[in-house]
């Protein structure tokens, strides 16, 4: 089977994020009430699984993998078979 | 003193780096980074550039790469290994050096000279410079804002590891040119072995450069231990 994993890549909460900050500002700038904006990166990866339980453990394995634990967290957003 | 320059897809200052190794009396190769070994090399050197296009984030690709196990050998083995601005983000991705380097503060590409302070001069980097000199070193980097949390950071003052920061050259105050967290713009391990540097030494061996600050760096690793 293949799944589809959909990983989530955000900078840890405290940490001064500058590419939110100019998206904040132009969405401020078109008259929008934002209180804040964090920018992360979305990772979708095809691969191989027998089962959704195999699937869940590799993509995992991926993302810690792709995440810098120093500054990132990583959410598995989603998994679905395809 | 023989030193292996890692070559990954996108890196630019490597011809630099050989220059600068041979400007010291050095001798230089490059070494592809598919590469597994590194045999008859004294030192490794991972130069600046955008490795893989600073995809997923500035050097994340590079520090998975097959060449990396044998610089974690050199680094273990208490051999020299230098990297530099994208080196730096390979070396911190790889986890040989603490903490990252995120975007900086004001979201530019920065290129310009700063001034440099070192801050111990009991290391072969190091030796040739005076404790509190100030280099004027080039720098040209998007992502050099260097962050650790709070405890790595107290350990790196602590323990003396931070070589080289930020400082005005002239009087100025805004002289940190990237939001580093203590002003850092280098650091060592605690082997004194393994170093890592925002600024570009290699780019300022020769006057016709625009200085010669940098070329201590590469003589003093010439005297060896």
């Amino acid at each position: 089977m293949r799944y589809q994993a959909t990983i989530l890549i955000e900078l840890k909460e405290g940490i001064l994020d500058p590419q939110g900050r100019a998206v904040e500002g132009v969405l401020k700038g078109l008259g929008h009430e934002v209180e804040a904006v964090r920018v992360g990166k979305v990772l979708e990866v095809v691969f191989p699984a027998s089962g959704e339980a195999e699937a869940r453990e590799k993509a995992q394995a991926m993302a810690r993998l792709l995440a810098n634990p120093v500054m990132e967290t990583w959410t598995l957003e989603a998994l679905k078979p395809l | 003193m023989r030193w292996a320059i890692v070559r990954f897809p996108g890196s630019n200052c490597d011809e630099d780096a050989r220059f600068a190794f041979e400007r010291a009396g050095m001798e230089a190769e490059f070494v592809w980074h598919t590469e597994r070994e590194l045999k008859g090399f004294d030192g490794v050197f991972l130069p600046g550039g955008f490795s893989y296009g600073d995809y997923l984030r500035a050097g994340a690709l590079a520090a998975k790469s097959p060449i990396m196990e044998e610089v974690r050998r050199f680094a273990r083995e208490g051999r020299y290994v230098i990297g530099v601005c994208n080196g730096f983000q390979v070396l911190t991705e790889a986890g040989l050096l603490p903490g990252a380097l995120l975007a900086n503060l004001n979201l530019h590409f920065t290129c310009k000279w700063v001034g440099v302070r070192v801050e111990r001069n009991d290391l072969p980097f190091t030796r040739r410079y005076e404790k509190g000199q100030v280099l004027r070193l080039p720098i040209a980097h998007a992502e050099g804002r260097y962050y650790a949390d709070p405890e790595t950071l107290s350990r790196l003052e602590g323990e003396g590891l931070i070589l080289f920061r930020y400082a005005p050259l002239k009087g100025e105050e805004d002289y940190n040119p990237n939001g580093s967290l203590l002003d850092i713009a280098g650091i060592v391990n605690e082997g004194g072995n393994v170093l890592g540097m925002m600024p570009h030494p290699e780019r300022a061996v020769d006057e016709v450069l625009g200085g010669t600050d940098g070329l201590p760096l590469f003589l003093g690793l010439k005297e060896g231990r």
